[in-house]
C-alpha cells in the first residue's frame, strides 16, 4: 500500500498504466533514466503504448530503457529525437519498416519545448523553424520578426516516469548533475508523474531553494532498487 | 582537427560540441581559456573527459561520455539548454558532417538509405548558433565530403561559416569556399583533388595554425552601480522588477539609473512602483521612503510601462505612476501577471509568440488573435525582450552565475534571460566554484555585469514624501 505519495515498489507505482497510454520516459543516456520503473512496466506488460523518449538505441541487457519496451512489443508509437546514429541500424527501425511501430522524430529543442508548452498550459508556441526536410510537413508556419517559425503544439502524457536524486514525502525533487535533463519538463507535462529516487527524506529535508521539481507535479515516489 | 577548432574559440564564448569528432574539442581547450562548453542535456562550462576511475556517472556530455565540471560550471534542464540556443546565447556550434557544401549547407542527421533519421540536437544548434564550424574528415574513404551540393537531407541550409578537416581549413563565403590553411605536407593541388567543390585560395594561405589564442580575461564585476548603468541610452526598454516590495528589487541599480538620467524609458515590471504607497516596506522613520520605480517616474524618465499591477492598492495614496498617467505623461500596457512572466520567458527562450487561455474575453484580449485549441479559446501573446535587465540576486560568482534568496527570485529569473545586457545587483560576489553548480538558478551566460550592493545600503532613502490627492 502506498503511504501518501510513497509507493512500496516500482511495480506497484506503474501497476495501473493501461494499454494505449502515452508515457514519457525521462533520462538522457543513463543519468535520470528511471530504470526500475521501466523494468516494472516491462513486467506489467501494458501494450499499445506511445512512448516519448529522447533516444532509442539497441536494447541493452544491462539497461532498462525504451528500446527494451520496443523489443518487448509494448510500444506502438515512438516519439524520439535519436533512433540510432545516422548509419546505424537498430531493431526499432525494422519494426518501423514493417509497419508495426510508428516513429515520429523531431529535433531535441522542439521536443523539449513542446513538453514545456504542455507544462505551462499553453495552446502552442511559435519557435524558429529548425526542421530540415521532410520533418516539418504538416506544421503550421508563420513568419514572425522576419523569420519563419513553426507552431509547436504542446506534448502531454498520461504518465511520466522519471529518475531523480532525492525526493521528500511531498514529492519535491532534486536531481544530481545531468540527471536533470528532460525530467523537470516531463514531470510537469504528464497527468501522473512517477519519480524514482535514490533517497527519500521527510518534508523539510530538501532546501526549498534547491527544489527543482516541486511536489505539486509529482504523484508517486519510489525508492530506486539496488540493481 | 580538434586542436585546430579549439584555436577558433574565444574567451567567454558559449560553445556547443556535436557528437563524434566535435566532442574532442573540449579536450584540447585549456581550462583557463575561459570557453564555456554547453551540452544539450543541460551543462554549462564542462571540461575535458574524466580520467579513468574518476568518472561521475551522473555527469555526461551529449555523446554520453563522462566529462568533468570545473569551477564555475552550472547545471540546467534540457528545456533551458535549448531555450538558450534559440535565444541567441550560443556563440559557436561545432558539428560533424556526412556532407557539407560550398554554400554552407550541412547534412549530418540522416542517410537516405535508412529512411528515417536522428535529428538529435544538431538541427537546433545549426539554426541557433551565431557561428557554425564543421569539423570532418576531408573524405569518406577517398570520396569527398566537401561538395558543391549535399545530396543527403540537410541539417541546415547556408549556415556553415568554417570547415575544418584533416587536410584544410576553408571559409564559406558568398563566393564559394576560400582555402585558408592546408595541413603540413599537403599542397593546394592535392587538397583540391580531394574536394568536390571549387576552392579559391586565400592571399594569406598558410600551413594549418594550431596556436591557441590568448585573450584578456572577461571582467563582469563592476565597481559601482553608476559605472554598470552608465551606458543605458534614452529610450531603452528596461526589465526591472522586484514583485512590488523590497525583496528582490534592484534598488542600488535603480538609484544609479535615476542619477544617470536616461529618459524616454519603457519599463517592464510587475508593478511600476507601489512599494512606497503600499504595505511593502514600511520605512524606519517618517523622512525616509522605500525606493521603487517611483523615483524614475518622478524624474520624468519613464515614457511607458508594461505592467500587471501599476496602481496603488489604496485609492487615497496613488502611486507616482498613477499620477503621471492621469496627467497624460506616460503610456501603460496592462498585462496579467502569468502572461507577463510567460512573455518574458518567451523572450529569453527564442519563442516569438504563444497561445495562452489567460485573458480571453477581457480587456487584455483587445486586438489579439483568438484561437481555439482542444475546445478552449486562447490568445496569441508575443514575447518581450529588453535592452537591459536589472536583476536582484543574493550571490554571484565572477562569471555571473546567480543564486537568489527566498522570494527574491520572482521575475528576476525570466528577466535575466530576456535582455541584451543583464546587470545583477547582489549581496556578495564570490569566486567561481563557490556556488554549487546544481544550485545556480541563473547561469552566467545570461549575465553581462555584476555589482555588489554596498555593505551599508538602505532600501529606504530620503526622497520626497507621498503626495496626498486630497481624498485621503
Amino acid at each position: 500500500m502506498a503511504q501518501g505519495k510513497i509507493y512500496p515498489s516500482a511495480a506497484s507505482a506503474v501497476a495501473d498504466v493501461p494499454d494505449g497510454a502515452v508515457v514519457m520516459l525521462g533520462g538522457f543516456g543513463t543519468p535520470g533514466l528511471p530504470q526500475g520503473l521501466i523494468k516494472g512496466l516491462l513486467s506489467q506488460g501494458a501494450r499499445g503504448l506511445t512512448c516519448i523518449s529522447n533516444t532509442c538505441f539497441e536494447p541493452r541487457a544491462d539497461e532498462y530503457n525504451v528500446a527494451r519496451l520496443v523489443e518487448n512489443g509494448q510500444v506502438s508509437k515512438l516519439i524520439t529525437t535519436f533512433i540510432g546514429r545516422p548509419a546505424q541500424e537498430v531493431p526499432a527501425l525494422d519494426l518501423w519498416r514493417a509497419g508495426v511501430l510508428q516513429v515520429e522524430v523531431m529535433p531535441q529543442g522542439i521536443l523539449a519545448e513542446r513538453m514545456r508548452a504542455a507544462a505551462a498550459g499553453l495552446g502552442g508556441v511559435f519557435v524558429p523553424n529548425v526542421y530540415g526536410h521532410p520533418l516539418d510537413a504538416g506544421l503550421e508556419k508563420r513568419t514572425l520578426n522576419g523569420v519563419e517559425h513553426v507552431l509547436a503544439p504542446p506534448l502531454r502524457a498520461d504518465f511520466a516516469l522519471i529518475g531523480a536524486h532525492r525526493g521528500d514525502h511531498l514529492g519535491n525533487l532534486t536531481y544530481r548533475l545531468t540527471q536533470r535533463n528532460y525530467n523537470p519538463a516531463m514531470a510537469a507535462a504528464a497527468a501522473v508523474t512517477v519519480a524514482e529516487v535514490r533517497e527519500v527524506v521527510a518534508a523539510g529535508g530538501i532546501d526549498p531553494e534547491r527544489v527543482v521539481t516541486p511536489g505539486v507535479y509529482v504523484d508517486r515516489l519510489v525508492l530506486e532498487e539496488p540493481s | 582537427m580538434a586542436l585546430r577548432v579549439a584555436a577558433e574559440l574565444r574567451r567567454g564564448q558559449v560553445v556547443n560540441l556535436g557528437i563524434g569528432l566535435p566532442t574532442l574539442v573540449a579536450n584540447y581547450t585549456p581550462p583557463d581559456a575561459g570557453v564555456i562548453f554547453h551540452s544539450e542535456n543541460g551543462i554549462l562550462g564542462y571540461g575535458p573527459h574524466a580520467a579513468e576511475g574518476e568518472e561521475d556517472l551522473d555527469l555526461i556530455n551529449a555523446r554520453g561520455e563522462h566529462v568533468t565540471l570545473p569551477p564555475g560550471g552550472a547545471v540546467v534542464s534540457h528545456t533551458d539548454a535549448f531555450a538558450m540556443v534559440r535565444s541567441g546565447r550560443l556563440d559557436v556550434a561545432v558539428l560533424g558532417a556526412l556532407q557539407v557544401s560550398e554554400k554552407g549547407d550541412l547534412a549530418n542527421w540522416m542517410t537516405p538509405e535508412k529512411g528515417i533519421g536522428s535529428p538529435g540536437g544538431a538541427l537546433d544548434m545549426a539554426a541557433g548558433a551565431k557561428r557554425l564550424i564543421v569539423i570532418t574528415e576531408h573524405t569518406n574513404g577517398g570520396a569527398p565530403k566537401v561538395l558543391k551540393e549535399c545530396s543527403y537531407p540537410l541539417t541546415a541550409a547556408g549556415r556553415v561559416d568554417l570547415i575544418v578537416t584533416d587536410l584544410a581549413v576553408m571559409e564559406v563565403t558568398g563566393d564559394g569556399l576560400l582555402l585558408k590553411e592546408v595541413a603540413p605536407g599537403w599542397s593546394v593541388e592535392s587538397v583540391r583533388g580531394l574536394t568536390g567543390a571549387p576552392l579559391r585560395v586565400s592571399d594569406g594561405l598558410k600551413e594549418m595554425d594550431f596556436t591557441l589564442p590568448q585573450h584578456p580575461p572577461v571582467n563582469k564585476v563592476y565597481p559601482s552601480a553608476a559605472e554598470a548603468v552608465a551606458d543605458v541610452p534614452d529610450g531603452a526598454v528596461m526589465l526591472m522588477d522586484g514583485f512590488g516590495g523590497l525583496g528582490g528589487m534592484p534598488h542600488y541599480l535603480m538609484l544609479a539609473l535615476r542619477d544617470q538620467g536616461a529618459k524616454g524609458l519603457t519599463v517592464v515590471s510587475n508593478t511600476v512602483g507601489i512599494a512606497r504607497v503600499s504595505g511593502f516596506g514600511t520605512p524606519p522613520s517618517p523622512d525616509l521612503q522605500a525606493v521603487d520605480h517611483s523615483i524614475l517616474v518622478e524624474r520624468g524618465q519613464i515614457r511607458k510601462a508594461i505592467a500587471t499591477f501599476p496602481v496603488s492598492p489604496s485609492p487615497s495614496r496613488p502611486s507616482a505612476f498613477e499620477r503621471a498617467y492621469r496627467r497624460g505623461e506616460v503610456e501603460l500596457e496592462v498585462v496579467s501577471q502569468g502572461t507577463l512572466a510567460e512573455r518574458l520567458r518567451a523572450g529569453g527562450s527564442g519563442v516569438a509568440a504563444f497561445y495562452t487561455p489567460t485573458g480571453v474575453g477581457t480587456v487584455v484580449a483587445e486586438g489579439k488573435e483568438v484561437r481555439e485549441f482542444n475546445g478552449r479559446q486562447h490568445l496569441l501573446e508575443e514575447a518581450i525582450r529588453g535592452d537591459f535587465a536589472f536583476v536582484r540576486a543574493h550571490k554571484a560568482d565572477t562569471l555571473g552565475n546567480l543564486v537568489y534568496r527566498g522570494t527574491s527570485r520572482n521575475f528576476n529569473l525570466v528577466m535575466a534571460a530576456a535582455a541584451a545586457v543583464t546587470i545583477a545587483e547582489v549581496d556578495e560576489i564570490v569566486e567561481p566554484g563557490v556556488l554549487d553548480p546544481e544550485a545556480i538558478v541563473t547561469p552566467g551566460i545570461h549575465v553581462r555585469r555584476v555589482v555588489q550592493r554596498p555593505a551599508v545600503f538602505s532600501p529606504f532613502q530620503p526622497i520626497k514624501p507621498i503626495e496626498d490627492n486630497g481624498r485621503g
